[in-house]
């Protein structure tokens, strides 16, 4: 079972739906979070949502209970609170990117993807990864072709992966495969 | 007795009516024999209760949702504000339906009205542009809408003005009610319900360009694409709608239809996508409702977030506007349009109210401007 911690957001029922392709998916608001199913859960997706990382402790504090004992997954937002909990510092960007298609490429061979690989792919995102980053056994997987702006990390040994665009919005070209892909690694 | 007669007759009887726009037409409404005043109590029940089953066209609700009560729906609540206590909330139960054409012909009536006046100035208007503005940059809203409220002193004939309106603007969700104590004009373009069985379907519009000489629909279309505005704003709405509908519907069955059209009207060109789904089992309407209402389209996103930051800084009560109309038959189909592009005429006051939209890249003397050419065919009315 996979189990979304929505943060009150407009697109979290599109990641619940991609989701729910490939395994059953409960789906709870980070200020109704049932502890009893995230013990029953294989994998947690922090969803999108508005505002900082900062705003929503509950999750920096299932993050670091759960972080090495199931996959953890983030997108949008869910990206930069994982990032936040390693010590990443989470800043606004001059250029902001709602509703915006964007081409990524793959930058480093030790992704699951293929190194020079180019997505296209829906953007809602306000702030940004502030770098350099470095935190153990995480590394930056994907960026913007143009603005070279984080995209992506994989934590291949603690099964720990983000998107900072939305695999689930229909601008994004072949999302529910970078699903597939992340789910069965 | 033909039927614009029967029109006159009816409504020179004094009696409330509803008139709706229908595929070749228009549908009237009347001889009401239940009026349900909805509110946070009762809503419910309203929408939870199984009728018995449909055998008339006339086994089916008609009414409106007021924006306050579909706030109260998703538990978000409104701090007190200057209110004309209007009713949250009203359906009637019709006994009679007259099938109309599309061309309603009503003698011009006298009017009596004063000078509208806007309750938000442009100087104000751009103060909290601005604060909006620095919202999205810090991510707390990724779009959007101020709404506006003009407001005049009037006596007059809702049936004039709404003949009048059709005449020049013939809308798809255009609708008029008229009780004893109140009317509702309205010539909304938008649908954001249409359910038929487990088929759920709805087409939002993000994206209005006027009509000229030199622009065709093909020109539009263009206009439309090569907006980079207007494209991010459509595509927000596109991702915020097929999310609500997945709130609901079977995994796998949200499709996006029609992607990215144009529909042509009288005046203008409206940048449209259609999206539909299949409901989830034993989904009932008072779920459906609150999974769609009130339609993003007309709120920003995300909606939760964006509906407190509009509350908070609002002084006034929406009443109707960013509301819903439409009906609930008994066998539970329903058709619901937002309402906006509509006067609102209560206590001898006729109130219209407007929004656009502020995304990071919109200008707060351009969408002033913009809400002002939305109200002013209604405000043409009063001339």
């Amino acid at each position: 079972m996979i189990y979304v911690i929505d943060h009150n957001d407009s697109f979290t029922h599109n990641v619940v739906h991609q989701f729910a392709l490939f395994d059953k998916v409960e789906c709870d608001n980070y200020d109704k979070i049932n502890e009893n199913k995230i013990k029953h859960a294989s994998t947690i997706i922090f969803s999108p949502g508005p505002g900082n990382p900062k705003n929503y402790p509950i999750t920096s504090k299932i993050y670091k209970k759960y972080k090495g004992k199931k996959k953890i997954i983030g997108i949008c937002l869910g990206f930069q609170h994982i990032l936040f909990c390693e010590g990443a510092k989470i800043v606004e960007q001059k250029k902001i990117y709602h509703g915006f298609q964007s081409n990524i490429k793959v930058i480093t061979n030790k992704s699951l993807f293929k190194k020079g690989k180019i997505f296209k792919v829906g953007r809602y995102h306000s702030l940004k990864l502030k770098e350099p980053f470095k935190s153990n056994n995480f590394e930056i997987t994907m960026r913007c072709l143009n603005s070279k702006v984080a995209m992506a990390f994989e934590n291949q040994k603690e099964k720990i992966y983000g998107f900072q665009f939305h695999p689930e919005s229909f601008l994004t070209i072949n999302g529910n495969l970078l699903i597939k892909k992340i789910l069965s690694a | 007795m033909n039927r614009l007669n029967q029109l006159t007759e009816i409504h020179q009887s004094g009696k409330p009516y509803i008139i709706y726009k229908s595929k070749k037409g228009f549908n009237l409404y009347t001889n009401f024999s239940k009026k349900i005043i909805l509110n946070n109590k009762n809503i419910k029940s309203f929408l939870t209760k199984k009728n018995k089953k449909k055998s008339k066209d006339t086994d089916l609700f008609i009414g409106f949702f007021g924006y306050e009560l579909l706030n109260n729906l998703i538990d978000v609540k409104i701090p007190k504000q200057k209110n004309l206590n209007f009713p949250k909330g009203i359906f009637y139960k019709p006994e009679k339906k007259i099938k109309l054409s599309n061309k309603l012909n009503y003698d011009f009536e006298n009017f009596k009205s004063g000078n509208f006046k806007i309750n938000i100035n442009r100087k104000n208007y751009t103060k909290i542009f601005n604060k909006f503005k620095k919202k999205i940059k810090s991510g707390e809203t990724y779009q959007i809408k101020i709404c506006t409220k003009y407001k005049t002193k009037s006596e007059i004939n809702p049936l004039d003005f709404f003949s009048r309106l059709s005449n020049t603007n013939l809308a798809p969700e255009a609708f008029m009610i008229k009780d004893h104590n109140y009317s509702i004009i309205s010539c909304s373009p938008e649908t954001l319900i249409t359910k038929k069985g487990s088929d759920i379907s709805t087409k939002p519009i993000a994206g209005t360009v006027k009509k000229t000489k030199h622009l065709n629909k093909i020109k539009a279309l263009n206009y439309f694409r090569k907006n980079l505005k207007e494209t991010k704003e459509h595509n927000m709405i596109v991702d915020m709608e097929r999310n609500d509908l997945s709130r609901i519907c079977k995994v796998g069955t949200v499709k996006l239809s029609k992607q990215k059209i144009v529909e042509e009207y009288k005046d203008l060109f409206h940048y449209v996508s259609l999206i539909k789904g299949k409901l989830k089992k034993n989904i009932n309407n008072f779920e459906i409702i609150k999974a769609m209402m009130p339609g993003g389209s007309v709120i920003g996103c995300p909606k939760i977030n964006t509906l407190n930051l509009l509350n908070n800084q609002e002084k006034e009560n929406r009443n109707i506007y960013t509301g819903s109309f439409g009906y609930i038959k008994f066998n539970g189909d329903m058709r619901f349009n937002i309402i906006i592009r509509s006067i609102l005429n209560f206590k001898n006051i006729s109130e219209i109210s407007v929004a656009s939209g502020v995304v990071v890249d919109s200008n707060a003397n351009h969408e002033f401007n913009e809400n002002f050419l939305k109200a002013k065919a209604l405000i043409d009315l009063f001339k």
